[in-house]
């Protein structure tokens, strides 16, 4: 018997090795020839995925390692429109496989020319994704993340002005760091199930409109000291904490916010969960 | 086979925990930066490794001398390099394009040349079209006016060189020394373009032996799964197996009347599942998990049953034998699986013989359908009556051990045991 059930586990210990997924790595650029805008689509579906500032001298960059049986690279460039599609589509026939976790590991670096106005939209799978935003030209932004854990950073101030930032999760966790720094005009963030972190520190250039929609988890905002904040709140079985605010009618304003010469106005929707503010020093 | 039992845990415990920890660790940094080092470090190993002098070449085959390769015959389609956009697409016909044919390659490309071996654009020169270089590096000095690509080959854009399309590269790199691309560069570091050609649409259809072999492998593939799904029955839940085969064995049509209607309302019980869950609106956050967990329920639920069924095959045959006077060595659950599922394959096993025997093959594939969803069917029934083998009302264990007492035993007669007439009785006759 004891033969039986060592050579039995013999044979699923070989059955794993021969299923290891093929990955292959892949890049694409493009050089830079002096485009002044690019509208940039980024759709990756799982994986880990890291986004920033690249060199100068390319439009754009991808470096990523795929699992070819699965996925196919997407690279394709629209001259007329000055537009580019970027990221992995699904193909093949997939379907269930035993592997290990760490096989199912696709990665993807993903980098913008500085000098070029960047119009972004990326669209996530279930990807952990590190998104550094800052010393790009921004100018629009548009992120949507299904199941994901992404972090988005604005550690630079955006060297452009940006219209708007769209942010969109489903059941997601989703950091974004530094909104001071993007100089957007209007931030929306929708989110269905999990947990988001504003962080509105930065250096601020202007007013900015921020509205905020959570249907299940939590928010948290951490405001900065020196721009004058104020938090419209609409909850249904929600809490919210605000710490060092003064309430006047249906809002909730920060100390001097009258006196201030930039506004950070909050629209909070939230329908079970819990709305949370800390202040940056 | 205690130690042999431990040692097996601890390697299933082992293979389960390690990878979940491995992963928890790298999603519980909040900040996502180790993630973040981890792809950097990863990558720069992986560009590290494609940028070492020396490693592109000893991936590439020896070139062949420089020579253009004759175009294909005219029934063969034609190789268009004008949109690159879908790398892996023109990789799949350029992979059809190249097989050897009667010793040679040919191939025709669309609105350009094709080149094997190393090929050189002068600094003088201007070439249009597209271009296609195999097993060969494209040194370009002067002016290419379209795209290029290159198989197990790498691509030189010298100081002054111009492409002015797109260039992709099927088992090479790109190294730009100061010249212009117009376009976009794609890079596939490795590819099996010349190593595996694809099979040939429309090839000869697999002999009748080949067809035997194959289904015979599958065939024991999927018992050999079942066995080892069997055995970890047998060593981690034996009592819940036994209870479910001794209902099958005991309650047989009630278990396959159940199992049928378990059949019915699997989708009825899922859509209410989910309604109730939505409608319950806390119930959404579990929506998810509770449809992984009713998949994996019936799954469970069906091949138990049907593991359960081969163990009460074989725990049937077993102790016939044992009662005609054989000797069995070891009559346990494992032998009992082991029984039952031989017996099962054997209908498959008829079918992957005889399959292809025309009428007779179908016949024998459709009694084996039949076969198994019957007894899978009852399997299944046996499990939903036991509950998945905590319920014994249908084993035909009626009574408990401990039920067995010396009271008990005195006044019922035991079986086996002929009863002594009372003297002076007679048996009552019907009718008087």
């Amino acid at each position: 018997m004891r033969r039986v059930l060592l050579s039995l586990l013999a044979l699923a210990l070989g059955a794993t090795g021969a299923a290891a997924q093929s990955m292959r790595p892949f890049s694409t650029y493009r050089q830079w020839h002096g485009e002044t805008r690019l509208d940039a689509r980024l759709e990756y579906a799982a994986g880990a995925l890291r986004l920033a500032a690249g060199r100068p001298s390319e439009l754009y960059r991808m470096d990523v390692l795929y699992d070819g049986e699965r996925y196919a690279p997407v690279s394709a460039f629209d001259a007329a429109r000055g537009g580019v599609a970027l990221g992995l589509r699904a193909s093949g026939e997939g379907g269930l496989r035993v592997v290990s976790r760490s096989q199912l590991r696709q990665t993807a670096s993903v980098t913008f020319s500085p000098r070029s106005d960047l119009a972004l939209a990326v669209t996530l799978g279930a990807v952990d994704g590190d998104l550094e935003l800052g010393g790009l030209r921004l100018t629009d932004l548009k992120l949507e993340a299904g199941a994901s854990r992404a972090t988005v950073r604005f550690s630079q101030p955006n060297a452009a002005r940006c219209r708007a930032a769209t942010l969109t999760a489903g059941a997601a966790e989703l950091s974004v760091l530094g909104l001071g720094n993007s100089r957007c005009d209007r931030i929306t963030f929708e989110g269905g199930v999990g947990r988001v972190t504003l962080d509105f520190g930065g250096a601020w250039t202007s007013s900015a409109q921020v509205a905020v929609r959570m249907a299940l988890g939590e928010v948290a905002l951490r405001l900065p000291r020196g721009v004058g904040v104020r938090i419209t709140l609409d909850k249904f079985l929600a809490s919210f904490e605000p710490k060092g605010m003064v309430r006047r009618g249906t809002s909730y304003l920060s100390p001097g916010y009258d006196q201030a010469t930039r506004h950070l106005d909050i629209d909070v929707t939230t329908a079970i969960g819990g709305v949370t503010v800390d202040w940056l020093e | 086979m205690r130690a042999l039992s431990r040692l097996l845990r601890a390697v299933v415990l082992l293979s389960i925990l390690a990878p979940s920890a491995a992963f928890a660790d790298a999603l519980s940094d909040p900040a996502g930066s180790r993630t973040v080092q981890l792809v950097h470090g990863f990558w720069s190993l992986v560009a590290d490794a494609a940028t070492r002098p020396g490693d592109g070449d000893d991936l590439q085959a020896p070139h062949p001398a420089p020579q253009a390769i004759p175009p294909g015959a005219q029934d063969e389609p034609a190789v268009s390099l004008d949109d690159l956009s879908q790398p892996t697409a023109i990789e799949s016909r350029l992979r059809d394009a190249l097989r050897r044919r009667d010793g040679g390659v040919r191939v025709t490309v669309t609105n350009g040349a094709a080149r094997m071996g190393d090929f050189s654009i002068g600094s003088n020169e201007t070439m249009p079209g597209q271009l296609l270089v195999v097993q060969g590096t494209a040194d370009i000095y002067g002016k290419l006016l379209g795209n290029l690509v290159t198989v197990d080959g790498d691509v030189v854009i010298h100081a002054g060189g111009v492409v002015s399309g797109d260039i992709l590269t099927l088992g090479g790199e790109v190294r730009d020394e100061g010249g212009e691309i117009g376009g976009e560069v794609r890079t596939f570091r490795t590819s099996s373009v010349l190593a595996t050609p694809l099979p040939v649409q429309g090839a000869e259809p697999p002999t009748a032996v080949e067809t035997v072999f194959r289904r015979m492998a599958g065939v024991v593939g999927v018992f050999l799964t079942l066995g080892a799904l069997g055995f970890g029955l047998v060593m981690f839940g034996r009592p819940n197996l036994e209870v479910v085969s001794d209902t099958v064995s005991h309650s047989f049509g009630r278990a396959f009347a159940a199992g049928l209607l378990g059949q019915l309302l699997l989708l009825p019980t899922f859509g209410m599942l989910v309604v109730g869950l939505i409608l319950s609106v806390v119930g959404i956050v579990l929506l998810p998990f509770a449809v992984v967990v009713y998949a994996l329920l019936v799954i469970v639920g069906a091949v138990g049953g049907y593991l359960a069924v081969a163990h009460s095959m074989g725990e049937t045959y077993t102790r016939r034998r044992l009662a005609l006077g054989a000797m069995i060595g070891s009559p346990n659950s494992y032998r009992y699986l082991l029984v039952g599922l031989g017996a099962l394959a054997a209908f498959w096993g008829a079918w992957s013989v005889f399959g292809w025997v025309p009428v007779a093959g179908d016949l024998i594939r459709g009694a084996a359908i039949l076969v198994t969803w019957l007894l899978a069917t009852a399997g299944f029934g046996a499990a939903l009556l036991s509950r998945a083998g905590i319920r014994e009302n249908f084993a035909g264990r009626l009574l408990p051990p401990e039920a067995l007492t010396d009271e008990y035993l005195w006044a019922t007669p035991q079986y086996g045991v002929t009863a002594a007439r009372r003297p002076g009785s007679r048996t009552p006759t019907r009718g008087l």
